[in-house]
């Protein structure tokens, strides 16, 4: 199985995944979850490893929590398991 | 492109990268400077001191030395000023060393470092004139109010400059908030300040543990056993009351319910973060959260102070599990420590050892800030598996409680195991360990929370509250009526009856 790693990130009201050669942006996760399940369809299974970016998120709010979320997509031979 | 230190990647990731970590290094790289001492060397006592003045003996022989002086005996030759500039440099060499690594503008960090340490230097002097600090009150047989021969005196103690420092810093954000929000961004980091605060405060535990080893471990377990109570039973209540009662959606109710039940800022980006929500909900709920933590910290010191004086330890605790973020709590903890020791003092003599309230207070808080990670955890398989369903395709790994983890709890734990470790394998060092560390302890930590009142101050808008609608609403009434109550009846449960130990004549 091949794995990506992925950068996560909210700008201007949309979810984006960019990295290793992926780049996609949908306003709802979800949504974003199905691009990219489209986009690594062609080399399943594959885990996407999604980490935050926090710079995107305003620098006062930093120092209260230095982390945001991190997680893995996987997407299975047959499409989306959900 | 993504700057490589603002994701996590493995488990080192951040370790120069976020304040959390550095509130680590700064704090454990001067208590390891204190250490020194043991070979005879004092590399900390350059520290500058403020020391009790009266304003009339002041302006009749004005001399620096009535305002301010070197900590340590080794520096006791040193001229006040020369003092005064050290603790200036050193210590805003570090934070601007750590504010490099952070990526924030160096120069301009330094500029509001430079004006809240100013800011903060004028309050702790101020504070510590007799009118405002002397009690009234016969002490082994000395009313040293009387011998001052005062006509008048607040007599607020050592809160004197809490308070000032507190004024300061609002004022600053209040009534200067373009100033402030120019100038003083970069620098107005209270929770840098006060981790690091809190790791010097490993020292005191230290030796505090020495002094009652069983108080001090039952602090360590009753602070960890009302932690269960702050995620079982305050997060489902205001949970409840945002679903229902407010309407709010489910995302919003959940990140709420961490904010104003838990560990305020840091699980409300927690909480978000493990249930997928949109970063514009826990940028507006922690806006909210450190609005409230400040009115707390003005509103409930004062308060347990005023009609609870005879349960200190159980006012440490409960303030421990209803003001949210770690700076407003350990400096609410820290202005009640002094405002009770002050309310005893008047009304029954005796004077209790300092710290053993703020120790109750951050214990409490700290279990809270560590299970925090867990909780994320936990919430985040809920949410994937039951509420977005999506089974297997979206997998989130345990490290993410390590990531979770404040660091700084890691650097006040270290702080007191080293402390008691020294003390208790060579019980001869004791003293001197004692001697060394305590400019570590004392004003270099007064210091950090001083600094912390004012730059939580200053980064305090109180008009941000215009247009929170509902989520300001809900914040207040489930602090008034659900989380101060119930937390103040499991303190009381707890930590009923006792009492600090008594200050060493």
């Amino acid at each position: 199985m091949t794995a990506r790693q992925l950068v996560l990130s909210f700008e201007h009201g949309r979810w984006r995944a960019c990295g290793d050669g992926v780049d996609v942006s949908h306003s709802e996760l979800r949504g974003l979850e199905a691009l990219l399940e489209a986009e690594l369809s062609g080399e399943v299974p594959v885990d996407a490893h999604l980490a935050f970016d926090m710079s995107g998120l305003p620098r006062w709010l930093h120092q209260y929590h230095g982390h945001y979320c991190n997680y893995t997509l996987h997407v299975a031979r047959r499409g989306p398991r959900a | 492109m993504t700057p490589a230190g603002s994701t996590n990647r493995s488990w080192s990731s951040g370790m120069l990268r976020t304040e959390d970590w550095w509130s680590v290094w700064v704090g454990l790289g001067i208590f390891a400077a204190s250490l020194v001492s043991l070979a005879g060397i004092d590399l900390v006592g350059w520290m500058a001191r403020p020391r009790p003045w009266e304003w009339t003996d002041l302006t009749s022989a004005f001399a620096w030395g009535k305002l301010f002086a070197p900590a340590g005996a080794s520096y006791a030759g040193w001229h006040p000023l020369a003092a005064f500039a050290a603790t200036y440099l050193i210590f805003a060499a570090l934070f601007a060393l750590g504010a490099r690594s952070l990526q924030l503008h160096v120069g301009r960090f330094v500029k509001g470092f430079t004006v809240l340490f100013a800011v903060t230097w004028a309050a702790w002097i101020a504070g510590n004139e007799l009118h405002l600090t002397m009690v009234d009150a016969a002490v082994d047989g000395r009313n040293r109010y009387s011998e001052a021969a005062l006509s008048w005196g607040l007599q607020l103690g050592e809160g004197a400059p809490y308070l000032l420092a507190l004024l300061a810093g609002l004022a600053l954000g209040n009534f200067a908030k373009g100033f402030a929000a120019r100038h003083l961004g970069d620098a107005a980091r209270p929770e840098w300040y006060i981790k690091t605060a809190i790791v010097f405060l490993g020292v005191n535990l230290g030796a505090q543990t020495l002094d009652a080893s069983g108080f001090a471990f039952n602090l360590v377990l009753t602070g960890a056993a009302a932690t269960f109570v702050a995620y079982l039973f305050f997060w489902p209540i205001v949970y409840a009351l945002a679903r229902r009662v407010f309407g709010f959606k489910r995302d919003v109710s959940a990140v709420l319910a961490s904010g104003i039940s838990v560990c305020g800022a840091s699980a409300a980006i927690a909480t978000a973060g493990a249930i997928r929500a949109k970063p514009i909900i826990p940028v507006t709920v922690s806006m909210i959260v450190v609005i409230f933590a400040m009115l707390e910290l003005i509103v409930l010191p004062g308060l347990y102070t005023a009609f609870l004086p005879d349960q200190p330890i159980v006012n440490g605790a409960a303030l421990g599990m209803t003001v949210k973020t770690d700076g407003a709590d350990a400096a609410a903890g820290a202005l009640l420590d002094e405002l009770m020791i002050a309310r005893n003092l008047q009304l029954t003599g005796e004077r209790w050892e300092a710290g053993w309230i703020l120790s109750a207070s951050l214990l409490t808080k700290i279990w809270i800030d560590v299970f925090i990670g867990v909780w994320a955890f936990v919430l985040a398989i809920v949410w994937i598996r039951k509420v977005e369903k999506r089974g297997d395709a979206v997998r989130v790994g345990a490290m993410e409680i390590w990531f979770r983890f404040p660091k700084f709890v890691l650097g006040y734990f270290v702080a007191w195991a080293v402390y008691f470790g020294i003390a208790t394998v060579w019980p001869a060092l004791a003293e001197t360990l004692e001697r060394g560390t305590a400019v570590v302890a004392g004003p270099m930590r007064t210091m950090l929370f001083m600094l912390t009142f004012v730059a939580m101050g200053a980064m305090t808008d109180f008009s941000k509250l215009k247009g929170a609608g509902k989520i300001a609403l809900l914040y207040g009434l489930a602090i008034v009526i659900v989380i101060a109550p119930i937390a103040y009846a499991v303190a009381y449960l707890f930590h009923r009856g006792l009492m600090p130990p008594l200050a060493a004549p």
